[in-house]
């Protein structure tokens, strides 16, 4: 009697490590036939057994006989729906093979910057502006307060396509063009590609990107103009950022300012530093108050309003961002170098 | 220009370091590019602004220093040995063009023993970076750099006939200059001329004939007033710019040349020279003193600041500004003559500003009031189109609007190309007509880099001239060549082709809602036959895609097929996308029928779409075409084409009966219309 219930011990064993090694339908259901074949069944025999049993033990032995049919035809069962399931087949894949690769387009790096620049701008609540890239003399200087033969030209070298119309040297006509449309407040920017006549070398190209900005309302002062570009400033590069105003020179702003940020790569320790010249400052920005005579120039009472202007490079202020010594190369359209900027 | 550090000395006690210097001139605008320490002077490398002349002598600079630190300049004397002679008696100066030379003086230095220059004149004409030349002509150049008043010697025994005459040329005059070159002159120069002919441009070069020399013995110095503009048409003319002319066109200080004359007297007779008496000036016109009113008020109301009134006028004072009081907090300023900047109250703002400190104003932000927001139109659609293009693979470039006219001709764009003027090169002299060039480029420049494959898209403008008009055209280019995808090791990538430019240009214009678009079939410079679209919308020609022809893509040394597009986004932003309205989902099942057709390889598929949609079939959904091919089986005119219909009703279930019907009712239409035959009897 002990036998048999030895038998189930043993039985049970040897199905468990049966069903272990069963991989696929075809074993299982050997391993089915094994125990629960109504003929030869191993359980089948067992139950034949049971009547060598004696009476008094028979009810309990006979309980472990069902019990481990039972065990055994609802195992089969599960590992049945087991092998259904859809399973990964781990031994024919290498998973460290690469994934699948696709192209995904990336932006230009000086529109991506560019871009940049605009969502700061618009969270300031600035509008975004337009103008064309061949203007006349009168809005390129003119109405910008160079005079017709002043010197103050010379800083600009400019492509003419006729005596009148030339590629705009900056695109500061814009505030011109937006203040003979609109009425103040005014609050714009006005990013866009600006054309000099340079030779392409590391610091000049002949076209690049400049991004121009215009405040004009009632009590506008210098001191918002500060306000506004540092506050520009350290959205575009960080909080810590050192921040320099001092005066310069434009036609068409009085006072003029130039602005210049702590060198971020020397931080002013390196009077060899190839970016900023050992000076510990880059130039970055050119801004001031607008003249009043450009704001006569488009019938803006400057008695009664004031407004600030600025202007920047946004190659220049990329080239310094992303430590790109060369201009040029931003215009290859080299995409080993485009791809790096998404 | 070049500062030195012991020149400002000469002016002014400065007791700064190199570096404390740097700084107090950059906080009020003189800004130092670099500077060096050198043979025992500090030498700096000022960058000046058009607007201030003035501070292109030591002297302006020693000014602004001045007023700054609050400390005065030295007095300076000019001793001078004089003859016994006049200058009245023995020389005359005539000046026939008052307007374009305003004040003309001129001293007259004899028995001169022209050398070497003394060790601390040569020292100073090294600063400049300059190479000493002999004392008298190192002389003028000190006055200049000191003072930015140029000077100029004429040997006066080489002049002919005792006068110097201001005039303009004469047509056809010709001129030696310094140097050797001939310039030939036109009536519109100014010209200091002997009673014979011509002997310097005024204010900008002396001619080489009256040159001083180590002969030379006496000496004729000319200080004066040129007119600016007249100044920079003739050097601009003539191609030579000189550190007089610099000086002279953007403005010289009117008062100066006859204190000026008397330096440079002074320190010729110091090497042994004797000056005649006296100095001729010739000055017919003086100028009034510029006088601008000042308020108080404005300055606060520009700046953000309130200065303070004492701070307001000790400054002015220190920068030789004359105060007169008109009213509490109105003044009336006379500028001093140095100052030909100075016209307006703006004007003295930034100069209270500047002397003030840019850094104590203080940072406010400006309050935004009554603006009327607006979104740029054009920038939401050119971030869309970035977008999908993006996504579609295709990589953004920038390239210069210039075009090489050899490469133009390749093109046929039928737009006549803008030219410039003054290139910087000539294969950069024309303005781009199609973005599609630059496209190339970049294609072969990123080819030769072992990229498999380019696609790339721009948007910018191309220009063109029209009726004597120029015009700038907003413009989306994109072109595709080679695989799609990087190399895959379990699949071949793909490679594009027409339908990659062609479903691009598609997902394009249905994301941004510009439906309904279509294509014509239509022939274009750009493409090989048979292999170019032209791109509709709402009846006007918006763009044009294809393969682009092989003498094309050759030219810039492609051999890979291009496949290319250009979209006039200016037309297209002009015309407005169809409006958004949701459409609702419905809720019921669809019935979906795949139906075969045998057909005729002469029908287009876009016969057959117009077709069905002329039946005007309720409830169809959508259909696509999920299978196209030809074979063995079929006669060779035929292609088989496979249609997924599906059919789907808003509010209920369709009924199949219903469907069949639809079903029908398409075959039958495809079947008179194109002849076109079920395949294989049925539906599959």
């Amino acid at each position: 009697m002990v036998d048999l219930k030895n038998k189930i011990r043993v039985l049970r064993n040897n199905f468990d490590e049966g069903l272990a090694k069963a991989g696929d339908k075809d074993s299982l259901k050997d391993l089915r036939n094994t125990y629960l074949s109504r003929k030869k069944g191993r359980i089948t025999l067992l139950l034949k057994e049971l009547k060598d049993v004696s009476p008094q033990e028979r009810p309990e032995v006979g309980k472990q006989v069902n019990e481990f049919k039972g065990y055994v035809a609802q195992k089969l069962e599960e590992y049945a729906k087991k092998l259904e399931e859809p399973r990964y087949i781990k031994s024919e894949i290498d998973l460290t093979l690469p994934g699948k690769r696709r192209y995904r387009g990336t932006p230009h790096p000086i529109l991506l910057y560019k871009k940049r620049i605009e969502q700061i701008f618009l969270l300031m609540g600035f509008s975004i502006e337009d103008g064309p890239e061949i203007e006349t003399d009168y809005y390129n200087f003119e109405a910008l307060n160079f005079p017709p033969h002043h010197p103050a030209r010379d800083d600009w070298d400019t492509l003419y396509l006729s005596d009148d119309l030339l590629l705009r040297t900056h695109t500061s006509p814009v505030q011109i063009r937006v203040m003979e449309k609109k009425k103040p407040p005014i609050r714009m920017i006005n990013p866009g590609k600006v054309y000099r006549r340079e030779t392409p070398d590391p610091t000049h190209i002949p076209m690049f990107y400049q991004v121009e900005g215009l405040v004009v309302d009632l009590g506008i002062t210098f001191a918002h103009l500060k306000g506004t570009l540092e506050c520009f400033l350290k959205a575009l590069y960080n909080e810590k950022i050192k921040i320099r105003f001092r005066p310069s020179y434009f036609p068409f702003t009085e006072p003029s300012a130039e602005v210049d940020i702590g060198c971020t790569v020397c931080r002013g320790e390196d009077r060899q530093c190839r970016v900023c010249g050992g000076s510990g400052w880059i130039e970055i920005l050119g801004a001031g108050m607008v003249d009043p005579q450009v704001l006569k120039n488009v019938n803006i009472d400057p008695e009664k309003y004031s407004g600030f202007a600025f202007g920047m490079g946004i190659d220049r202020t990329a080239m310094f961002s992303f430590r790109i010594p060369d201009l040029r190369n931003f215009y290859e359209n080299d995409l080993r170098f485009i791809r790096q900027f998404s | 220009m070049k500062i030195s550090l012991n020149w400002l000395k000469e002016f002014l006690d400065i007791r700064l370091f190199p570096k404390e210097l740097v700084e107090k001139m950059n906080s009020i605008g003189l800004l130092v590019d670099h500077w060096e320490e050198r043979d025992g002077d500090v030498v700096l490398e000022l960058e000046t602004y058009a607007n201030r002349p003035d501070t292109l002598g030591h002297l302006g600079v020693a000014r602004e220093l001045a007023a700054s630190m609050a400390i005065p300049l030295k007095d300076r004397k000019f001793p001078l040995v004089e003859a016994s002679e006049s200058i009245s008696d023995a020389f005359d100066v005539q000046v026939l063009e008052e307007d374009l030379c305003p004040r003309y003086c001129g001293v007259i230095v004899k028995d001169l023993k022209v050398g070497p220059s003394p060790a601390w004149l040569m020292s100073r004409i090294k600063a400049m970076g300059l190479s000493p030349v002999n004392n008298v002509v190192d002389t003028t150049n000190y006055i200049l750099f000191s003072t930015a008043q140029p000077i100029h010697a004429f040997d006066l025994n080489k002049l002919r006939g005792d006068k110097i005459i201001v005039r303009t040329a004469r047509n056809g005059e010709e001129l030696k200059v310094l140097g050797g070159d001939v310039v030939t002159l036109s009536q519109s120069m100014l010209v200091i001329a002997d009673e014979k002919k011509p002997v310097a441009l005024a204010g900008i070069i002396g001619g080489e004939d009256t040159a001083v020399t180590e002969e030379t013995k006496d000496v004729f110095i000319e200080s004066a007033c040129f007119d600016p503009v007249s100044v920079r048409k003739t050097w601009k003319e003539i191609g030579i710019q000189t550190d007089a002319s610099y000086r002279f066109e953007r403005g010289t200080d009117i008062s100066f040349p006859p204190e000026a004359a008397c330096m440079t007297a002074s320190l010729l007779t110091q090497i042994g020279g004797k000056a005649l008496k006296g100095m001729i000036d010739i000055y017919p016109k003086p100028r009034k003193t510029k006088t601008v009113i000042l308020r108080h008020h404005r300055v606060s109301e520009l700046l953000g600041i309130d200065v303070d009134e004492g701070f307001i006028i000790d400054f002015l004072k220190r920068m030789e500004f004359k105060l007169e009081k008109q009213r509490e907090g109105i003044w009336r300023v006379q500028v001093p003559y140095f100052r030909v900047d100075i016209e307006r109250e703006a004007d003295l703002i930034e100069e209270i500003a500047r002397f003030y400190g840019y850094d104590k104003i203080p940072s406010h932000i400006p309050v935004l009031q009554g603006i009327n927001l607006e979104v740029n139109r054009r920038k939401e659609i050119e971030d869309r189109i970035r977008e999908l293009l993006f996504h579609e693979g295709f990589d953004e470039v920038v390239n210069y609007s210039f075009m090489d006219p050899e490469k133009e001709k390749l093109f046929k764009t039928g737009l006549d190309a803008v030219e410039i003027r003054n290139p910087v090169s000539l294969k950069a002299s024309l303005l781009r007509t199609t973005l599609i060039g630059g496209l190339l480029g970049n294609i072969v420049w990123n080819v030769n880099r072992g990229a498999e494959g380019v696609h790339v898209f721009e948007t910018g403008n191309v220009f063109f001239k029209k009726d004597e008009k120029y015009f700038e055209r907003y413009s989306l280019g994109f072109a595709t060549t080679g695989q799609l995808d990087p190399v895959f090791w379990k699949k071949e990538p793909e490679k594009s082709d027409f339908f990659h430019l062609k479903g691009t240009c598609e997902e394009l214009l249905r994301y941004l809602k510009f439906e309904d678009f279509s294509f014509t079939v239509e022939e274009n410079p750009f493409f090989e036959q048979n292999y170019s679209l032209c791109l509709n919308f709402k009846g006007e020609k918006i763009g044009f895609l294809g393969g682009l022809k092989r003498s094309i893509v050759s030219a810039y040394s492609i051999q890979e097929y291009v496949w290319a597009a250009e979209i006039n986004l200016g037309s297209l932003l002009k015309k407005q996308p169809k409006p958004f309205e949701y459409s609702p989902v419905s809720r019921y099942p669809g019935i979906i029928r795949d139906i075969s057709f045998i057909a005729g390889r002469d029908v287009s598929y876009q016969e057959i779409k117009d077709c069905i949609e002329k039946l005007m079939i309720p409830y169809l959904e959508d259909y696509v075409l999920y299978d196209r091919f030809w074979g063995k089986e079929m006669s060779k005119d035929k292609v088989s084409l496979s249609f997924r219909f599906i059919f789907r009703h808003p509010e209920r279930t369709l009924l199949a009966e219903e469907a069949d019907g639809f079903q029908e009712k398409i075959i039958k239409a495809l079947n008179t219309e194109f002849g076109l035959n079920l395949r294989g009897g049925g539906q599959d």
